[in-house]
């Protein structure tokens, strides 16, 4: 296989952990700065899954598409984020009504309860679950940094990530996955 | 012969632990641009405090010179457990995590009662920081570590590293990433690295562990600082080789343990490095921002542990 | 061995205990008297630990029938589960008997001693009876006066109204408990006819779902209040501290024993099991209790108050074993639950060994310095070396740490919950491993706990005067707290002593069980953990220099005081910080005079706490019951005429049932 291959297959099988450690992260996080950061990291991974299927499903589209999620999600937006901050002056706490470890705990739960929403449908539907999950688990993360931080940037950020949330669940059902349920995960 | 080289890798843990020290300090002060002690410096200075007397303060009890024995004690056995070039260490076939993190608390208890026993406030406040950050960093580590035994299937030490080794390498497990974010965050609060606690600060009221043996000095010191290295570098091994263990000796032939030895030392020195940038990157945490840090780590540690039955499904 | 003869053995133990010795001391107020008496105890008990011996290590148990002589049917049973409690009884009552041969000398006069010890003895045969019972007859017998010789054991101490409060609250929790037993007993009657444990077990299989289901709610309840679970604690912390340190050993380290006993008899004899979501009740249960056991006693100062706490904590633990067992059993996998049950019975008898120990040194220290309140004392362990060594050994067995039994129970948890992955019900998969994470959170705050205490009480510099003349206690007292330690060392270093026939009482426990092998591999690895341990301390000595006495760096000040030192509070500051939710204290500061806000003349500080359940659980209830009460007093109006009227009304309404209902 050539190294292409073996790049876009691991992309493929791992992406949503490292999606499930950036909502991990930005609950926790006391900076708007960092959750900018983040935001654009997991826009980046979602970037390299649309780029991965394109690859994988031969799909021109998706490298377009690809691309547009690139350039506005991980550039743009987050660029546009820091120009805010700079303008508007405020303090770059991130105002959370829930304490850390609460939010983290919260964040699990959320974890566990995206992957126990999709498990029938997974099975139902040739889709790969840990994909869907993740998707879930971002909507619920949006959701929930809406909710529980007082910072007005904070809830745009919160709307964003939801939508990063549903743009992969999108991905995920309608562009069709190639079938590596039984990679992820390996025992 | 296999005992022989489990012997060699205790030896490798308890000799090699002041290098690992020196090592960081070199690097850190290459990032700061400084010039640096040489790496074998912790050697000298441990050598420098064997020779020197062991000054005791007039109301302290037995306890105090007999807590720098027991830490050492349990750091030596601990160091037992954790294979470094083959997948069998001393005691590791049938000694399991548990036993390894309840001696270190073995050796943490007795080290906390002998900072009480200066009768200092410095010592009883370390004590009082010690017991708030070792008592909030025992569920995560060992979550982390069951985590991973589910996924083996084993509960000794040896098992689980066997079972890595028979992996393939490009399969990254969910769980073993996670299990190794939290495992490395328990790591850092349990050796007081960076953000919890900063090993070279000069500042009383800022010092957790340092605090606790303020009052030693001599021997007994040497003791505590050789105990902290052994602890740090099993822990730094036992890291690598439940996560990274490619390349371990499977037959017993001289070049593939040489060649092991090698590998382990790349590791190694590439997680120091890592270490060394995190350290001169972050700034420490305010103490009561510690438990939040550890929260975070037992969260993704419980995380850990449901993935393993979600993977199972 | 004849089989007559430790029948005979017995029986002259219950004889002994319960008539023999309260004669003697009846008879003659001597101090001859008494140490006969005290010497009748400690034979008593070696013999009951020889029957138990028997019982446990090779299973020959007997039945003792009284049924011709009594009115209810009476008979005592030694099989492998008595025989095991006994031996927790006798094994802790011996030294505790030695212990307190000195301190009621020293702590009570002449009326009062002998009553003491009469009470004692019948308290040790009230608990042997309630272990070894065989029908329920006998079994409430010894569990009413159980309850009613401890507390008149604390009312000796004194008389206060505040004591009498404390009491009062103890003996009407210990029977609402022990209704809720006697309920689930006779809830068996139309099953098994009898009362006799080998009917109510063969019965077993023929009671309906739903009454196993109310026997089981009814039996945890009853035994929970006894045992000290979390809300139904709420005795413990009153009761224990105002008790004279050695019956404070006995009924921490033995009393609430009989509670597991009780509920182990009835959930795995009796039930075979509860039902499927017993385990996770228990589980819950457990979990509470021990890490609230645990987070109350860090915040106490009070040394037998924080000790009780603890007692909450490691029912907690041992609640944590059994839930996990029945978990298993009614999932089918008997080796994992026997595991499981292995795991919580040696930590019940860990517990009675290293809690009376804590208790016992509880009491050489108010012997040598008139106070528990741990602000008060400090560097106790060079004016008292053996009661220090043998309190540390405690304290390192309380914490689980290795080559001390309190590791050897917790490590078999530890391993019983992450056993329960291999289950296929995923619920249980994701919770049993996710104990672990509890378990250690508990074991970790035990252990910031232990510091505290050793740390404050024995190390550093004395904070008061009574702890700057302390003396060491006299040698009973020495030989008492010895007799524990060296227990808890040896069941620590070899536990295979206790785990092979802890396996085989489980066998008949769990029908299907074999022998996990987790023991022979615990057993196997323990003894070179502990030459590795102790060979490299060993060789730490070759360096050891000259040692030379150097006052601590006081920051430039003269001389540190004692005064500079951290208090108790003060160490448990941080922990109190980070689970402030638990606490809620309620503060107050006063500033005198109260128009002068910014120059007073004097500030008082109040901090009071007051458990959140208590607020938020028992008084409602309380409230609710009064007013409930209150209302119903409306019944009685004092009207002959009105009384009158409710009897007719009660034959009128049962002629309408009889005629227009059946």
């Amino acid at each position: 296989m050539g190294l292409v291959e073996i790049a876009t297959g691991k992309v493929l099988s791992s992406f949503s952990v490292f999606l499930f450690l950036t909502v991990l992260l930005l609950v926790v996080a006391r900076r708007i700065s960092t959750c900018i950061l983040l935001f654009s990291v997991q826009s980046a991974i979602i970037a390299a899954e649309v780029f991965a299927t394109g690859f994988q499903e031969r799909l021109a589209e998706a490298y377009v598409v690809g691309a547009l999620v690139f350039v506005i999600k991980v550039v743009a937006i987050p660029r546009a984020f820091f120009l805010l901050v700079d303008r508007l002056k405020t303090s770059r706490d991130v105002k959370a009504s829930t304490t850390p470890t609460q939010s983290v705990f919260i964040a699990v739960a959320m974890i566990y309860l995206s992957y126990a929403a999709v498990h029938s449908y997974g099975q139902a539907v040739h889709v790969p679950e840990d994909a869907l999950a993740a998707a879930v688990a971002l909507i619920l993360t949006g959701a929930f940094l809406m909710v529980s931080r007082r910072k007005a940037l904070m809830q745009m950020l919160g709307l964003l990530v939801l939508e990063n949330g549903i743009f992969l669940a999108a991905l995920t059902t309608t562009f069709g996955m190639p079938d590596l349920t039984g990679d992820f995960c390996a025992r | 012969m296999k005992i022989a080289i489990n012997l060699l890798q205790a030896l490798i843990l308890i000799l090699g632990a002041p290098l690992l020290r020196g090592i960081i300090g070199r690097i850190k002060a290459w990032i700061q641009r400084r010039q640096g002690a040489s790496i074998w410096s912790p050697y000298a200075d441990l050598v420098k405090l064997f020779r020197k007397e062991d000054l005791v303060p007039p109301s302290a009890s037995w306890v105090f010179r007999f807590a720098p024995r027991v830490l050492f004690g349990t750091a030596v056995c601990v160091a037992a457990f954790v294979p470094v070039v083959q997948p069998s260490a001393l005691l590791a076939s049938r000694g399991d995590f548990f036993l390894l993190a309840y001696l270190l608390a073995l050796g943490r208890f007795f080290l906390s009662l002998g900072g009480m026993d200066g009768g200092s406030a410095l010592g009883g406040m370390g004590a009082s920081r010690e017991a708030l950050i070792s008592s909030l960093a025992e569920a995560p580590f060992l979550l982390g570590l069951v985590a991973v035994a589910i996924l083996a299937g084993h509960a000794d030490i040896a098992g689980m590293v066997a079972w890595t080794l028979r992996q393939n390498i490009f399969n990254i497990s969910a769980v073993h990433i996670l299990a190794f974010t939290s495992l490395a965050m328990v790591v850092i609060a349990e050796t007081g690295r960076m953000p919890v606690d900063n090993p070279t600060t000069h500042l009383e009221l800022t010092m957790i562990h340092e605090a606790m043996v303020l009052e030693y000095s001599g021997p007994s010191l040497a003791l505590v600082e050789s105990a902290s290295a052994i602890k740090f570098h099993t822990m730094v091994a036992l890291l690598i080789a439940l996560f990274a263990p490619w390349g371990m000796a499977t037959s017993v032939s001289v070049w593939s343990i040489a060649a092991a030895l090698l590998l382990y030392f790349l590791k190694a020195a590439v997680l120091m490095g890592l270490l060394a940038v995190v350290e001169s990157g972050v700034a420490k945490l305010r103490m009561y921002l510690v438990p939040d840090f550890l929260g975070v780590a037992s969260a993704v540690s419980a995380l850990a542990v449901i993935f393993t039955m979600l993977a199972k499904r | 061995m004849q089989p007559g003869s430790t029948e005979l053995a017995f029986v002259s133990v219950l004889i002994v205990l319960g008539l023999v010795v309260p004669l003697v001391l009846a008879a003659s107020r001597t101090k001859g008297a008494r140490t006969l008496a005290v010497a009748l105890i400690l034979v008593s008990c070696l013999a009951g630990c020889f029957v138990a011996a028997l019982g446990f290590w090779r299973g020959s148990g007997f039945l003792l029938t009284f049924s011709g002589v009594t009115p209810f049917p009476f008979s005592l049973t030694i099989d492998r589960l008595s025989a095991f409690f006994l031996l927790l009884i006798c094994t802790v009552a011996a030294p505790v008997a030695i212990f307190a041969f000195t301190y009621f000398d020293h702590h009570y006069g002449e009326q009062r001693r002998n009553w003491m010890w009469a009470f004692f003895s019948l308290f040790l045969l009230s608990m042997i009876v309630v272990v070894a019972a065989s029908s329920g007859f006998a079994f409430l017998v010894g569990w009413e006066l159980m309850t009613l010789l401890s507390a008149g054991l604390i009312l000796m101490e004194g008389d206060s109204a505040e004591r009498r409060h404390n009491v009062l609250i103890y003996l009407l929790m210990m029977h609402a408990g022990a209704a809720a037993v006697v309920a689930s007993f006779f809830l068996f009657l139309p099953y098994s006819h009898s009362l006799d444990f080998g009917a109510i077990r063969a019965a077993g299989a023929l009671v309906p779902a739903g009454i196993r289901i109310l026997i089981f709610l009814l039996a945890f309840v009853g035994f929970g209040t006894k045992a000290g679970i979390i809300p139904l604690h709420l005795w413990l912390p009153r009761a224990h501290p105002i008790a004279p340190s050695p019956v404070s050993a006995l009924m921490s380290g033995v009393m609430l024993k009989t509670a597991v006993y009780g509920f182990v008899r009835f959930t795995f004899y009796f039930l075979a099991g509860g039902p499927w979501w017993s385990g996770y009740l228990v589980l819950l249960v457990g979990a509470v209790s021990g890490l609230l056991g645990v987070l109350y006693a860090i915040a106490e100062h009070d040394l037998k108050r924080l000790l009780a706490y603890h007692s909450v904590e490691n029912i907690g633990i041992i609640y944590l074993g059994l839930g996990t067992s029945l978990l298993f059993l009614a999932h089918h996998a008997p080796i994992w639950a026997a595991l499981a049950l292995i795991a919580a019975l040696l930590h019940t008898f860990n517990h009675a060994l290293f809690k009376s120990l804590l208790f016992l040194g509880a009491g050489s220290i108010s012997h040598a310095t008139h106070t528990v309140d741990l602000e008060e004392l400090g560097g106790l362990q060079r004016r008292m070396p053996v009661t220090g060594t043998a309190f540390l050994i405690a304290c390192c067995s309380i914490v689980g740490l290795p080559l001390f039994n309190g590791f050897i129970s917790e490590w078999l948890t530890f391993r019983s919950f992450l056993a329960g992955s291999i289950l296929t019900n995923t619920k249980a998969q994701i919770i049993l491993p996710l104990m672990v994470g509890i378990l250690a959170l508990i074991g970790g705050l035990a252990a910031a706990c232990f510091v505290k205490v050793f740390g404050v009480a024995f190390l550093g510099r004395p904070r008061s005067a009574e702890a700057e003349q302390a003396i060491e206690v006299p040698v009973p007292m020495r030989v008492g707290m010895a007799a524990l330690a060296a227990a808890c060392l040896l069941i620590g270093i070899l536990p295979g002593l206790l785990l092979r026939p802890l396996a085989s009482l489980c066998q008949v426990l769990i029908p299907g069980a074999g022998v996990p092998k987790e023991i022979l591999m615990i057993a196997r690895i323990i003894p070179w953990t502990a030459a590795v341990v102790l060979g490299a301390m060993a060789l730490t000595a070759l360096f050891k220099r000259a040692q030379k006495k150097v006052p601590t760096w006081a920051c430039g000040l003269p001389q540190l005081t004692s005064r500079m030192q951290y208090t108790s509070t003060a160490f448990s500051k941080p922990i109190r910080f980070v689970f402030s939710a638990v606490y809620r204290p309620d503060r107050k500061i006063d500033r005198l005079p109260a128009d002068q806000p910014y120059f007073p003349a004097s500030i008082s500080y109040r901090s009071a706490r007051t458990t959140s359940y208590e607020k938020t659980l028992y008084r409602p209830f309380v409230d609710f019951i009064v007013a409930a009460a209150h209302r119903l007093r409306r019944l009685q109006t004092g009207n002959i005429q009105v009384y009158l009227l409710y009897i007719f009304l009660t034959l009128v309404s049962l002629l309408v049932y009889l005629r227009f209902v059946r």
